[in-house]
């Protein structure tokens, strides 16, 4: 494999686009991955591949979607690697425990506690700030499919909310 | 364990529900949560000097493309393993901390290879994607700086070959048995002796 030969602008402009992003990049690997360790290593993994192929984006105005596509493809690497999926019981308090509000610690353990499929529509939309187009093509669905998805997490949330203040234990 | 919520809590919660806005709101805040502190360290050089190292990088590549030298005299991990280190320059740092012996027992693990013996002075360790697959990575505090520490249990190469790139030298040497470690330091460093330390130290648990 041969290096490429960036420029200082190449590396200026990557650190502009990306850098920015940076921290949105590791939120939404976390709430893929439920796990700070692997979204740390999603997220760096993810970062070295788009220095790679920097060259490739040429509307900068796509870089948030190309992004997220990139670290979604490096996160579903991650976990083919790994045999067996587990969370760790004490992420989920040292996560809620982050937080002032107790509503908002109660909201992010219930997210938390969402399926897969709800969860990472809800992460793109609230957290990435993805229309619901932009969704679908990530996600490889129909935008009724997200929109169904996104209203379902919604309704979800919203009953935890309001039922008992907690969601049930999650499925570990 | 559920907890019953008193009918103020109840009514304050239906209000804050029916306020789509006031939800949203607390929607978001619910899943901007912040990196890990550690992210946050700060660099071991200032700006200027990863200008600097960038630039040596450029240059580096430039002449390196110049140069008749054979293709088989350098890794061809190499790019990979110098683009590695440089995504995480807080581990570059010159520091008398050292690693907890459980907290790299953890990594090596996990990177599926195990030390039988000292390398020295381990300053950094973390499991880290690498050409696909986690390994163990992890910083020996050299005589002149830093030395990283690459473990790559699925990386085989014949004979040791040398990595000079982006100012670092080193080498990547072959693990009896399969396997190889990259030794990168800075280019006055005397990788040698940790060299033999972790030739006589390093196995794989597969």
């Amino acid at each position: 494999m041969k290096s490429k030969i960036f420029s200082l602008g190449d590396r200026r402009r990557y650190e502009r686009v990306v850098g920015q992003l940076r921290q949105d990049l590791y939120r939404y690997a976390l709430w893929l991955s439920r796990d700070p360790q692997v979204a740390e290593d999603v997220v760096q993994e993810s970062l070295l591949r788009a220095w790679r192929g920097f060259d490739g984006l040429q509307d900068e105005t796509k870089a948030r979607q190309w992004l997220v596509t990139i670290v979604r493809r490096e996160f579903f690497r991650f976990k083919e690697r790994q045999r067996e999926e587990t969370v760790d019981p004490g992420i989920l308090a040292e996560i809620a425990d982050e937080v002032a509000d107790p509503l908002v610690e109660e909201l992010r353990v219930a997210i938390f506690a969402l399926e897969d499929a709800y969860r990472e529509p809800l992460a793109l939309q609230v957290l990435m700030g993805h229309t619901t187009d932009e969704i679908a093509g990530i996600m490889g669905l129909t935008q009724g499919a997200v929109l169904t998805r996104l209203h379902r997490a919604r309704e979800k949330l919203k009953q935890a909310f309001l039922e008992d203040g907690t969601l049930d234990p999650v499925e570990i | 364990m559920k907890t019953k919520l008193t009918a103020e809590e109840r009514a304050r919660r239906e209000a804050i529900v029916s306020d789509e806005a006031r939800f949203e709101a607390l929607l978001e805040a619910a899943f901007k949560i912040d990196p890990p502190k550690a992210r946050r360290a700060p660099p071991r050089w200032p700006a200027i000097f990863a200008v600097a190292a960038t630039l040596v990088l450029a240059a580096g590549a430039w002449l390196g493309l110049r140069t008749d030298a054979p293709s088989y005299n350098v890794s061809p991990l190499s790019p990979d393993i110098i683009a590695h280190i440089h995504h995480e320059p807080n581990a570059l740092v010159v520091t008398a901390s050292t690693v907890p012996d459980a907290e790299l027992a953890g990594v090596l693990q996990r990177g599926r290879a195990s030390l039988a013996g000292p390398v020295g002075q381990v300053s950094y360790a973390k499991l880290c994607p690498f050409r696909g697959q986690m390994v163990a990575h992890f910083v020996v505090q050299g005589e002149r700086g830093p030395v990283t520490v690459m473990l790559l249990p699925d990386e085989h190469v014949a004979e040791a070959t040398p990595i000079d790139e982006g100012g670092f030298k080193g080498t990547v040497v072959p693990i009896e048995g399969g396997g190889s470690v990259a030794i990168v330091g800075q280019p006055d460093e005397n990788l040698e002796e940790i060299r033999n330390r972790l030739l006589n130290a390093v196995s794989w648990k597969l």
